[in-house]
């Protein structure tokens, strides 16, 4: 049963391990924000710290099954201050919340070097001012620190035979998983078998052990009097029960030493009810679901060429295309995971950065419960901690010119996340000085990129973000390296996004950032000039008007027309394909609205609005811009999806209000009909 | 001894040859959709097999004029380390194991191709084939048009 536990399975392992790592972390992190909100107040909130304790004792289980001997001993560390916090024999201090935080971020990079086969960053003195903090007198036991335990793969209790009696005083049974492929196409791993050990008792410690031949073995040491009655079932699933036996297991923390707001076993141990799947898997399902959508619309067209009398025939495809729609929806929410996740990392970096620049920062978050798509999410966790570094090296002030520009001393960077139908916003509002213009202008211009007097919002984003510009002369660690928010707003487009700007100098800054919720799947308007259909994304078309030729003027070589308040710069898609401007009197026309403003689209014709597969276009020589990917819709013919904000960028009209686009606000079906 | 299949085309009156392990499919041209600023050789994408995949017009890209499709143009899906890209050529003849030794390198006055996109000489079936290298096929450089910023992309007409 031994001796096929293939490469394939340990990555797997690992990869469960990373994955339960991030969760774990993720979450002790936002109840660690929850105590620093509540400051250093005493006591603290017993259920935050609780639920830290319960996460970190996961961690220090997990990190012992992979063998991860450094954070297993940092996380007992951390176990012991907790222990001692709840108990109130240590004060709940700022030094204790340091001391806190710090163990968490080291135990990120430990995981996080593992992951990447780095060296693991140092630990022992981390390790011993826990030691210190968090070993009151009377507990009983201590993990063995990794320098007594030079070989990972040593067993608990090597060579423990079974008691003749069955008896075992100390009430500990080490139970012994051999893992094989076979088992785990049965999805008996790792995780399931510890899942079901610890219904059985709290375990004490795990760890993998290597067997002569190479075999890979995992060792649970249980807190259990006795084995479960149904040994061969348990035998069948590769475990084997054996007595522990005294001497030969290593100290480890005593049971009884947890803190007394531990919950029962039971409670603990209650199937979670989640699965976790990977992004893959589901982009799989996503991908069926998209081929079905291209069936469905090819039925749709076969059905309106035969003529009358099929309403039956119509009817099913109404319902098909409706459960379509809801199997669509469905996927799309599992994919969805709350912003906390990359939310919660932010508060320690502005901690961090606030101390060392000497500034007071507060970092408040709204919305952490919006839910975006988990490809989304993890793309912006370097981008939004580019944001809110930004917002504090550039933004926020020292507290004395706060105090003397009339501000108050501790600045507030805002992180506001919310939907908006197809759409998620995040927002990043700090007080701070604002974005002078004048200054932007002025290191423009000695970049030798000048750009006009008085820039508008638009353009000073636009600034900001080409490569190379920075306003710093010299890079701190945080920012002013000038190629941050090139990487942002790349990032945000390929997210099919967009970023904008509004500043009031001497008072905010505020970044918006726009993405859609869901990727491969997109709401478009088809359109065609030139004989080339194309598929414009609906999210960005404000509404469809007719364009008399009669109405447009050409103001310096620039084609406008009027158009509510003020003039709107036209471009011709037929230019796209260099071709000429059509000579009919009356032609479509989609107001876009992108991050830089409204701009006309006029096209020969729309041809109605369509849901698309989008399909990217990865290969370097469709790397082009004005292209966003293609699309098919059937018929075996790629259609492109063209990229309003490249297509537009030539002529645009800055937005005359601050207010955000609303897309699809304007009912475009109405001025469509009109249209076609 | 050792020998290779290669599938074996024509374009403008030459025999080429193309590493049939380099080969995915080949497909008669049907719908070419074609993407704007891209390079001259990039005739446009072309679907296949659920993935949307550029077709380089193989006449252009070895300076020969272009000619229309007719019923004998073929598509070649040729796969090059990550890449998929589809060879547009005037007909695609056959498949022919080419035995290594019989392979020569390009003399300098062989070659009225510009370009070092040619691998090796072989004569298969009394007739000179000319061996291609894929990778620096592929290696079609962007036009101005395609390095144009986007800023000056879609500029008002007139």
């Amino acid at each position: 049963m031994s001796g096929d536990f293939t490469p394939e399975l340990q990555t797997e392992l690992l990869e469960d391990f990373y994955a339960e790592c991030d969760e774990l972390l993720s979450g002790i992190r936002k109840s660690l924000a929850h105590l620093e909100h509540a400051g250093a107040t005493d006591p603290p909130d017993s259920a935050a710290l609780e639920s830290i304790y319960r996460s970190i004792h996961t961690l220090k289980g997990i990190a012992g099954i992979v063998g991860l001997r450094a954070a297993e001993q940092l996380a007992h560390g951390t176990e012991g201050l907790l222990r001692s916090l709840s108990r109130g024999e240590s004060a709940w201090s700022e030094h204790s919340l340091d001391l806190l935080a710090g163990a968490v971020q080291r135990l990120d990079q430990l995981v996080a070097a593992h992951r990447l086969n780095q060296p693991p960053p140092d630990t022992e003195s981390l390790v011993a001012q826990l030691r210190q903090y968090g070993t009151p007198a009377g507990t009983r036991g201590e993990i063995a620190p990794a320098s007594s335990t030079p070989s990972p793969g040593r067993a608990l209790a090597a060579g423990a035979g079974p008691d003749a009696d069955g008896n075992n005083p100390q009430g500990r049974w080490l139970a012994i998983f051999s893992p094989s492929a076979e088992l785990d196409r049965r999805g008996v791993n790792i995780n399931a078998v510890r899942e079901r050990l610890s219904a059985l008792g709290p375990i004490v410690r795990a760890a993998p052990s290597v067997q002569p031949g190479g075999a890979m073995q995992f060792e649970f040491l249980l807190a259990v009097p006795e084995p479960p009655s149904d040994v061969e079932g348990w035998a069948r699933d590769g475990i084997q029960f054996r007595p522990a036996v005294a001497g030969q297991s290593e100290p480890e923390p005593a049971p009884d030493s947890r803190p007394q707001s531990e919950p029962a076993p039971g409670l603990a141990t209650a199937p979670s009810h989640i699965v976790r799947v990977e992004l893959s898997r589901l982009d799989e399902l996503m991908r069926i679901v998209g081929e079905m959508v291209i069936h469905r619309s090819r039925l749709e067209e076969r059905i309106h060429q035969l003529n009358g009398g099929q309403s039956g025939l119509q009817e099913v495809n109404l319902s098909l295309g409706r459960s379509l729609r809801e199997l669509r929806e469905a996927i799309t929410r599992v994919r969805l995971v709350p912003v906390a996740e990359i939310f919660t990392r932010l508060p320690f970096a502005v901690r961090d950065l606030g101390r060392e620049s000497g500034k007071k920062v507060r970092l408040a978050l709204e919305g952490e419960d919006t839910e975006i798509d988990k490809y989304v999410v993890e793309r912006l966790k370097e981008p939004l901690l580019h944001l809110v570094r930004n917002a504090v090296s550039h933004g926020v002030e020292s507290p004395a010119e706060r105090l003397a520009a009339g501000k108050r001393e501790e600045a507030v960077i805002r992180l506001r996340a919310a939907t908006d139908g197809q759409w998620a916003t995040i927002e990043i509002h700090d007080d701070g000085s604002g974005i002078d213009p004048r200054t932007i202008a002025a290191r423009a211009a000695s970049l030798g990129e000048p750009i006009s007097n008085s820039p508008t919002e638009a353009e000073l984003l636009d600034v900001l973000c080409r490569p190379g510009f920075s306003t710093r002369d010299e890079a701190d660690l945080a920012a002013g390296r000038g190629v941050g928010m090139a990487v942002v707003h790349n990032t945000i487009r390929e997210l099919g996004g967009t970023l904008s700007l509004r500043t009031q100098p001497g008072q905010w800054t505020s970044f918006r950032l726009r993405l859609p919720l869901t990727l491969s799947i997109a709401e478009t308007f088809l359109v065609s000039a030139a004989g080339q259909l194309c598929a414009i994304p609906q999210g960005f078309v404000e509404e469809i008007v007719l364009l008399a030729a009669t109405d447009v003027r050409t103001i310096q070589q620039v084609e406008v027309v009027s158009y509510r308040d003020g003039v709107l710069p036209l471009v011709r898609l037929r230019a796209l394909f260099r071709t000429e401007p059509s000579t009919v009197a009356q032609v479509p026309m989609l107001i876009l609205s992108t991050e830089r403003g409204l701009c006309g689209l006029v096209v020969d014709r729309v041809h109605g609005q369509r849901e698309v597969v989008v399909r990217s276009m990865h290969d370097p020589l469709l790397q082009v811009p004005g292209v966003a990917g293609a699309t098919e819709l059937g018929d075996g013919r790629p259609v492109l999806i063209l990229d309003p904000v490249d297509l537009t960028s030539g002529a645009v009209r800055p937005r005359t209000s601050p207010r955000p686009p609303v897309p699809s606000r304007a009912a475009p079906t109405g001025a469509f009909a009109t249209a076609s | 001894m050792s020998a290779e299949t290669y599938i074996l085309f024509e374009l403008a009156g030459a025999f080429y040859g193309v590493r049939s392990r380099d080969v995915l499919h080949i497909e008669m041209l049907e719908h070419i959709t074609p993407v704007p600023n891209t390079a001259n050789a990039v005739e446009g994408v072309v679907f296949s097999r659920g993935h949307v995949i550029p077709a380089v017009n193989l006449r252009v890209r070895f300076g020969f004029p272009r000619i229309e499709h007719t019923g004998r143009t073929r598509l070649i899906f040729t796969r090059s380390g990550q890449r998929t890209v589809a060879l547009i050529v005037d007909s695609a003849r056959e498949f022919r194991t080419i035995p290594a030794e019989s392979i020569r390198p390009i003399g300098e006055t062989l070659t009225g191709i510009p370009g070092n996109y040619l691998s090796g000489v072989a004569t298969a079936a009394d007739r000179l084939v000319l061996l291609l290298d894929l990778a620096a096929v592929l290696a079609i450089e962007t036009t101005a048009a395609a390095a144009t910023p986007p800023a000056a992309l879609l500029q008002p007409t007139s």
